[in-house]
C-alpha cells in the first residue's frame, strides 16, 4: 500500500497540498472561457480529487521500473503513456461533471490547456516518487552498513583473549612492571587499530597484516616460546585492497584452536603472493587432533565466507584443508588496488 | 601443617601470578606446577596435594577431565577467563571459581574459603559429583577420558560404539577394544548427547550410528546388530526409544 494512504494524517497533508494546485487549474479554466470562478471550481472539483489520487499511482509504476535496472527509453515511454492516458481520463471526468451542470460549452475551450497542465503535474509526481524511493534505498543501505559494522565490532574482540591478556598484565605488574607497561601498550595498539579498521569496508593488505602483527605481539606475551610465527609476504601485496578484519580472525583461530591447545606449542606459517589479478594468502598451523575442544569453531570461518561472497560474488575462494595434525586456510581474492 | 598446593595452568604468566600471590602465605607450600592436563593428572595422583589451582582450558585434557581422572580429595579452585563453566565447577564440588583477572583481595577470600574447607571433616567426593555435573542444555561431552594404568586414554564420543554396565564400572567399547571406567551407566548417559546415544537396555548405552538393524528374538525382546557384528540386547522401552528417534515403524 502507498505510504500516504497508510494513515489519515499523511492523507490529509497530501490532499491539502492539492488546494493550491487545484486553484491554478480553476484559474486556468476561468481565464480560458466564459466560466466564472465558482462555476470552474464546481466543474473541476471531482476531477481534481481524482487527479490527487491518480498522482499516487507512480509509486507502483516507479517500483516496477527502478531507475537503475530498466533502460531510460523504456522508463520514459512508460511514464509518458501513463501520463497521457491518465490526464485524458481526468479530462473526461471534468467534461462529465460539466455536462451534468449544463456547462459543457463554457468548459470546452479550457480542456487543451488543462490537459497539458495535468500531464505535467503527473510527470512531476513521477519524479517526486523516484526521489523518495532513492532516499529510502539510501537510508536502508546505510542501516545495513551500520549493522554490519556493529556485528564486526562485536565479533572482532574476543572477550577471552581480552581477559587472558589482562591477567598476563596483572601477573607482570608484580614481576616485571616495564614489561607490563609494554603489554598494556601492545593491547591498546591492537584494540585501537582493530576499531579503526572495523569502521572501514576495505583496507590495504599491508594494514591488515600490521593488525595481525599487533595481535600476535600480545599473544606472544601470553604464550612465550610456545608461539612461533613465520611470515613470507611479497612486497607487491601491500597495496591490494582486502575486506577489513579478514586475516586477523584467521590468525586468532590458528592460535586459539591450534597453538594454545598444544603442550609444546607450534609454528604458524603465513604466506602472501600476488599473481597477476589474484592475491593468494595461506595460513597454516599445527593442531592436536586429540585436544579438548576450545569452544565454538567454524562460526568465524562462516562469517568470513559470507563476507567474501557478498563482496566478490563467486570470484573469491576460501579453501580449508585439514590433515591429521595440520590445518590450512587458503584465500584467493581478485586484486583491487586502492588509490 | 602446611597446605601442599599444586598449580595447573598452561600459561607461564598465569602460574607466575598465582605463585606471586601465594608467596606471603605461611601455610602454603607449592609442590608442583603443571602446564597441561596430562602433567596435572600425573602430578595430582603422585603428590596427593591438599589444594589444586586448576585452569579449565589446557592442552591434552581440560580441567574437568583432570578431576575425573584423579583419585584425590584435594580442595579445587578453578582459575579461568571463562565464566560459563561456573555451574559445572560447583557441581564438581570446587571450593571456588576465580575469574581472570582477579584482585589480591579476591584471591585472599578464596584462600580463606579453602582453609575452612580443608579443616572440615566431611569427606569430599568431587569425582562422583562431577559425573553428574550439570551441563548447559545442548552441551554434551565430546570425548571420554579413561585411565589406562599410568596413561590416559581419550575416546572421542563419535568413536564410542557402545557402553556396557559392569557393577560400579562401565565398559566402553571403541574400535574393537574395551576400556573400563569407574562410572555409572546412567551418569554416562546423562553426559552424552541423547540424540546420538540411546539406552537400549538397562545395561547398555549404544551409539545410534552404529546400529545396522534390530532383530526380533521373541515377542518382547530384541537384539541390535552393530556394524562390527556385535549383538546388543534390547529391552521393550529401549526398542520404543529407538523407534521414536529413527521415526520409522
Amino acid at each position: 500500500m502507498h505510504p500516504v494512504l497508510q494513515n489519515w494524517r499523511s492523507l490529509l497533508v497530501w490532499m491539502a497540498a492539492w488546494i493550491p494546485l487545484g486553484a491554478i487549474l480553476v484559474l486556468v479554466a476561468h481565464l480560458s472561457g466564459p466560466l466564472t470562478i465558482a462555476q470552474s471550481a464546481a466543474v473541476l472539483a471531482p476531477a481534481i480529487l481524482v487527479l490527487a489520487l491518480v498522482c499516487l499511482a507512480p509509486f507502483y509504476v516507479c517500483r516496477s521500473l527502478p531507475l537503475r535496472s530498466a533502460s531510460g527509453a523504456k522508463i520514459l515511454l512508460n511514464h509518458l503513456a501513463a501520463a497521457v492516458i491518465l490526464s485524458g481520463g481526468v479530462m473526461l471526468v471534468g467534461r462529465f461533471t460539466a455536462s451534468l451542470l449544463g456547462l459543457d460549452r463554457g468548459f470546452a475551450p479550457a480542456v487543451p490547456m488543462l490537459a497539458v497542465i495535468t500531464l505535467m503535474i503527473y510527470l512531476l509526481a513521477v519524479a517526486l516518487h523516484y526521489a523518495a524511493l532513492e532516499l529510502e534505498a539510501a537510508r536502508r543501505a546505510e542501516i545495513l552498513v551500520r549493522e554490519a559494522q556493529l556485528k564486526a565490532l562485536k565479533s572482532q574482540v574476543n572477550p577471552h583473549f581480552l581477559f587472558n591478556s589482562l591477567n598476563s598484565i596483572s601477573a607482570l605488574t608484580a614481576v616485571n612492571p616495564e614489561e607490563a607497561r609494554q603489554m598494556c601498550i601492545r593491547l591498546a595498539d591492537f584494540l585501537r587499530t582493530s576499531l579503526r579498521l572495523g569502521e572501514r569496508a576495505s583496507v590495504p593488505f599491508a594494514e591488515e597484516m600490521a593488525l595481525t602483527r599487533m595481535y600476535l605481539d600480545v599473544e606472544q606475551v601470553r604464550f612465550g616460546s610456545k608461539l612461533r610465527v613465520q611470515q613470507n609476504v611479497d612486497a607487491n601485496c601491500a597495496d591490494c585492497d582486502v575486506p577489513a578484519l579478514l586475516i586477523q580472525p584467521l590468525v586468532e583461530n590458528a592460535v586459539k584452536h591450534g597453538i594454545a591447545m598444544m603442550a609444546e606449542g607450534g609454528e604458524i606459517v603465513m604466506s602472501g603472493q600476488r599473481d597477476g589479478e589474484w592475491l593468494r594468502f595461506v595460513i597454516s598451523n599445527p593442531f592436536d587432533p586429540e585436544a579438548p575442544s576450545a569452544g565454538r569453531n567454524g562460526l568465524g570461518l562462516r562469517n568470513i565466507r559470507e563476507r567474501l561472497e557478498s563482496r566478490y560474488g563467486g570470484a573469491a575462494r576460501m579453501e580449508i584443508k585439514v590433515e591429521t595434525c595440520s590445518y590450512r586456510v587458503a584465500l584467493t581474492l581478485p586484486v583491487r588496488v586502492l588509490r | 601443617m602446611k597446605l601442599r598446593t599444586l598449580i595447573a595452568d598452561d600459561e607461564e604468566l598465569a602460574r607466575r601470578l598465582l605463585r606471586e600471590f601465594l608467596k606471603g602465605e605461611e601455610d602454603i607450600e607449592i609442590v608442583a606446577e603443571c602446564g597441561n592436563g596430562f602433567e596435572a593428572v600425573k602430578a595430582i595422583n603422585e603428590l596427593k596435594p591438599d589444594l589444586v589451582f586448576l585452569d579449565v582450558q589446557m592442552p591434552r585434557l581440560d580441567g574437568f577431565e583432570v578431576l575425573e581422572l584423579v583419585e584425590s580429595d584435594a580442595a579445587v579452585v578453578f582459575v579461568t577467563a571463562f565464566d560459563q563453566y561456573a555451574m559445572r565447577a560447583f557441581d564438581a564440588a570446587a571450593v571456588d571459581y576465580l575469574l581472570k583477572p582477579f584482585t589480591r583481595e579476591r584471591f585472599g577470600a578464596s584462600l580463606d574459603r579453602v582453609r575452612t574447607r580443608v579443616g572440615d571433616v566431611r569427606p569430599m567426593t568431587f569425582p562422583q559429583n562431577l559425573k553428574q555435573a550439570s551441563r548447559a542444555p545442548g552441551e554434551y561431552l565430546e570425548r571420554l577420558v579413561v585411565k589406562d594404568g599410568p596413561r590416559v586414554h581419550v575416546i572421542p564420543a563419535g568413536r564410542l560404539d557402545y557402553a556396557e554396565a559392569q557393577d560400579d564400572y562401565v565398559a566402553l567399547h571403541s574400535e574393537g577394544k574395551s576400556w573400563l571406567k569407574q562410572q555409572t551407566i546412567s551418569s554416562l548417559e546423562a553426559a552424552l548427547d541423547p540424540r546420538r546415544f540411546l539406552r537400549m537396555h538397562r545395561s547398555y548405552l549404544v551409539n545410534v550410528e552404529r546400529i545396522v538393524r534390530i532383530d526380533s528374538n521373541t515377542k518382547d525382546t530384541w537384539a541390535a546388530v552393530l556394524n562390527d557384528g556385535s549383538k546388543i540386547p534390547v529391552s521393550r522401552s529401549g526398542y520404543l526409544r529407538f523407534r521414536e528417534i529413527v521415526g520409522g515403524q
